[in-house]
């Protein structure tokens, strides 16, 4: 049946820009298939037993380097630069599409401790914890990684992984409401804005748990980054309410910002690097950290323990978290730079992501942003079963 | 010569066997043991980490008590709007597939290329044109709100009728071929003879063209209304919160909450209902009864 269509190919087509986070739209339909064949996938996987792992000992680091990373989450020429530094071939893959799928397709060799064709791949910081609760993860040593020391400090202390001993952040981003003012009529400032009846089926909601329940918890003066089952259920039983009367339109994927763009929804739950680019095209979409906070995704460098090149992967970190090369990534995909003090080197080259809030945001609306604790795989599933019973049924 | 003809004698025994046989394996391999596979998980219990679950084989029928009692709602609201779709697929596709197989003369085929033409286009962009046509702020939404005729929702889109509208459209054409496959086999002659003998015209649509059709109807209904039942990309796309189909239900028990038992024995349930129904509905409308 052709429902089988290549969600990416998909996405193509059908969004004129993509970001990153958007190209992830419509991976239900696709997942869907995806998980009927992960076993078959798994199974087919690659059966060459890594013993050849190379070690951290003497010498600098050389030969190959296999990144898997997200689609367009990368700057021209940054592969090519780093390859010319480090004199270290990197075979460089945009096939991570989705944490859950990627999970679904690496789980059998990893369990088995078989190569998964990367060396070094980027999932988002929950996907990191559960590797690294599976003991699947490599430490990331910093002695090898000087420049770590640019990282933000809230995320260096980050108490998903203090000390980032496993894992690298990449690209960070915000969780917030985006609307639109022309058809809002007005600004939003709170969450108790969405629940305004003049938006009676023109509200749309994150149908993850994490996404989109966050900013609730805070809202009812609780905390995603000490999250309990009372607090999280509180959060659910709004959005059930708020849902049983009409006022949430859809729950969505990254296909929300297709619903923002077309008008059909007035106010989204959203990421900001979306609304970077969706303003080009309308600017009146605005994007807002509600006053009582919003939160903050991470997407991490992670080391497989099947990596087959340790000492490369820790260079490419190292290459990424210098300042100067680290602007050209953020330039390009307009997310929100996991190093500190960027405006110097953002300005030098991309005075307008420099000056964009949503990009380089003031520490002021930093603050305001949590990060979800490390979830349990327990607690991750007792949330996830509770609000799929609001989401889906 | 009688070893040849001894040999070629078992050739031809052995050839029925031997023409079925990649179709039995495929059945097999692809339909067999998947199903045994998701009995088997819909009974099991799982224990062990969350993400790397075992499954245990222990006869536990709660999963089928858990989604009949927590998942009424969406499974109901499924076979309903599977069978407005339906029907509307038959209103709609009859009197298109009569005008082909009797009217159209020398453009049957080009009508006929026209029916099939959108179905070139994959499932998922054609329902996300849809999305687009159907838009709170398009024409579509515009002119009907100027005549009065938007759903109390004051919208299309995202409303129960946009859902059995996505359905409709993207499974008419199992409508109409079978249909038209079923009108076009009637003899003319048939219809002269009735004409002969003073019939009217309602009455021998309803004497003649309509049961000679049955088969052609019973097929449509079935190849429309079964997908449409398990149908989740419409219902995701076209419809709201309050749209939910039992196919979003087992997708995102599959994926999101990795309650595998409870997801197959979802699937199982929706498997057993849609038989149970094809049976009684073959039954009432057996062609040999009617014909």
């Amino acid at each position: 049946m052709s429902r089988e269509i290549d969600p990416r190919l998909l996405a193509r087509l059908t969004a004129g820009r993509t970001t990153r986070r958007r190209f992830l739209g419509g991976s239900a339909a696709a997942a869907a298939g995806l998980t009927l064949g992960s076993s078959l996938l798994a199974a087919c996987g690659s059966d060459s037993d890594t013993s050849t792992t190379a070690t951290d000992a003497g010498g600098p680091a050389s030969g190959t380097l296999r990144i898997s990373n997200w689609p367009l989450y990368m700057a021209d020429g940054f592969v090519a630069g780093f390859q010319t530094a480090s004199g270290i071939t990197v075979d460089y893959k945009e096939d991570f599409n989705d944490n859950e799928q990627w999970f679904a397709k690496v789980k059998e060799p990893l369990s088995r401790k078989q190569d998964i064709g990367a060396d070094l791949a980027v999932p988002t910081t929950f996907m990191a914890v559960r590797l690294h609760q599976l003991g699947w993860l490599n430490n990331i040593n910093h002695d090898a990684v000087p420049n770590i020391k640019n990282l933000r400090t809230d995320l260096l202390e980050a108490s998903v992984d203090p000390g980032r001993e496993f894992s690298a952040p990449y690209m960070s981003g915000l969780v917030g409401i985006a609307y639109n003012r022309a058809a809002t009529g007005r600004d939003l400032t709170t969450i108790d804005d969405m629940w305004d009846p003049a938006f009676k089926g023109r509200v749309s909601m994150f149908s993850d748990a994490q996404d989109g329940l966050g900013m609730i918890m805070l809202s009812q003066g609780n905390s995603p980054e000490n999250p309990t089952t009372e607090s999280v259920q509180q959060a659910i039983d709004l959005v059930r309410e708020q849902k049983d009367r009409g006022q949430i339109r859809r729950f969505t994927g990254n296909d929300y910002a297709d619903d923002l763009a077309a008008g059909n929804v007035a106010v989204a739950q959203a990421y900001s690097g979306d609304i970077v680019q969706l303003q080009a095209d309308n600017p009146d979409l605005q994007f807002v950290v509600p006053e009582t906070g919003a939160t903050t995704f991470v997407d991490t460098m992670v080391i497989p323990y099947t990596t087959q090149n340790q000492k490369a992967a820790k260079a490419w970190i190292d290459y990424v978290y210098d300042r100067a090369n680290y602007a050209k990534l953020v330039s390009f995909v307009q997310y929100i730079p996991v190093l500190s003090d960027m405006t110097e080197e953002l300005e030098k080259i991309d005075p307008e992501s420099a000056n964009n809030p949503l990009i380089n945001p003031p520490q002021s609306v930093l603050d305001k942003a949590k990060g979800w604790a490390a979830l349990t795989d327990e607690q991750t599933q007792e949330y996830n079963t509770a609000y799929a019973a609001v989401t889906g049924g | 010569m009688a070893e040849v003809a001894a040999s070629s004698r078992q050739r031809s025994k052995i050839a029925p066997y031997l023409m079925v046989l990649p179709a039995l394996v495929y059945l097999g391999v692809f339909f067999v043991v998947p199903f045994f596979t998701l009995a088997r998980t819909s009974l099991s219990e799982t224990s062990g980490s969350v993400f790397l679950p075992t499954l245990t084989f222990a006869w536990d029928f709660g999963n089928y008590t858990q989604a009949f009692s927590e998942y009424r709602e969406p499974i109901l609201r499924s076979f309903g709007y599977a069978f407005v779709a339906t029907v509307l697929c038959l209103l709609m596709a009859f009197p298109l597939a009569y005008v082909i197989a009797f009217k159209a003369g020398r453009y049957k085929n080009l009508i006929l290329g026209l029916v099939i033409l959108p179905f070139f286009v994959t499932f998922l962009i054609r329902t996300l044109a849809w999305k687009t046509i159907l838009a709170d702020e398009g024409w579509v939404v515009s002119a009907l709100g100027t005549v009065g005729l938007l759903p109390e929702e004051g919208r299309l889109l995202s409303t129960s009728w946009a859902v059995i509208g996505g359905l409709t459209y993207n499974w008419i054409i199992f409508m109409i071929l079978p249909l038209y496959v079923s009108l076009e086999k009637i003899d003319p002659r048939l219809l002269e003879a009735s004409k002969d003998l003073y019939s009217s015209a309602t009455r021998s649509f309803r004497k003649v063209i309509l049961p000679l059709a049955m088969p052609g109807v019973l097929a449509g209904s079935m190849l429309v209304f079964i997908p449409s039942v398990g149908d989740f990309i419409n219902a995701d796309y076209l419809g709201s919160t309050q749209t939910t189909m039992i196919g979003n239900v087992i997708q995102k028990q599959f994926l999101v909450v990795k309650d595998y038992p409870a997801a197959a024995a979802l699937s199982l349930v929706l498997m057993l209902i849609i038989l149970g129904g094809v049976l009684l509905y073959t039954r009432a409308l057996g062609t040999e009864d009617l014909v």
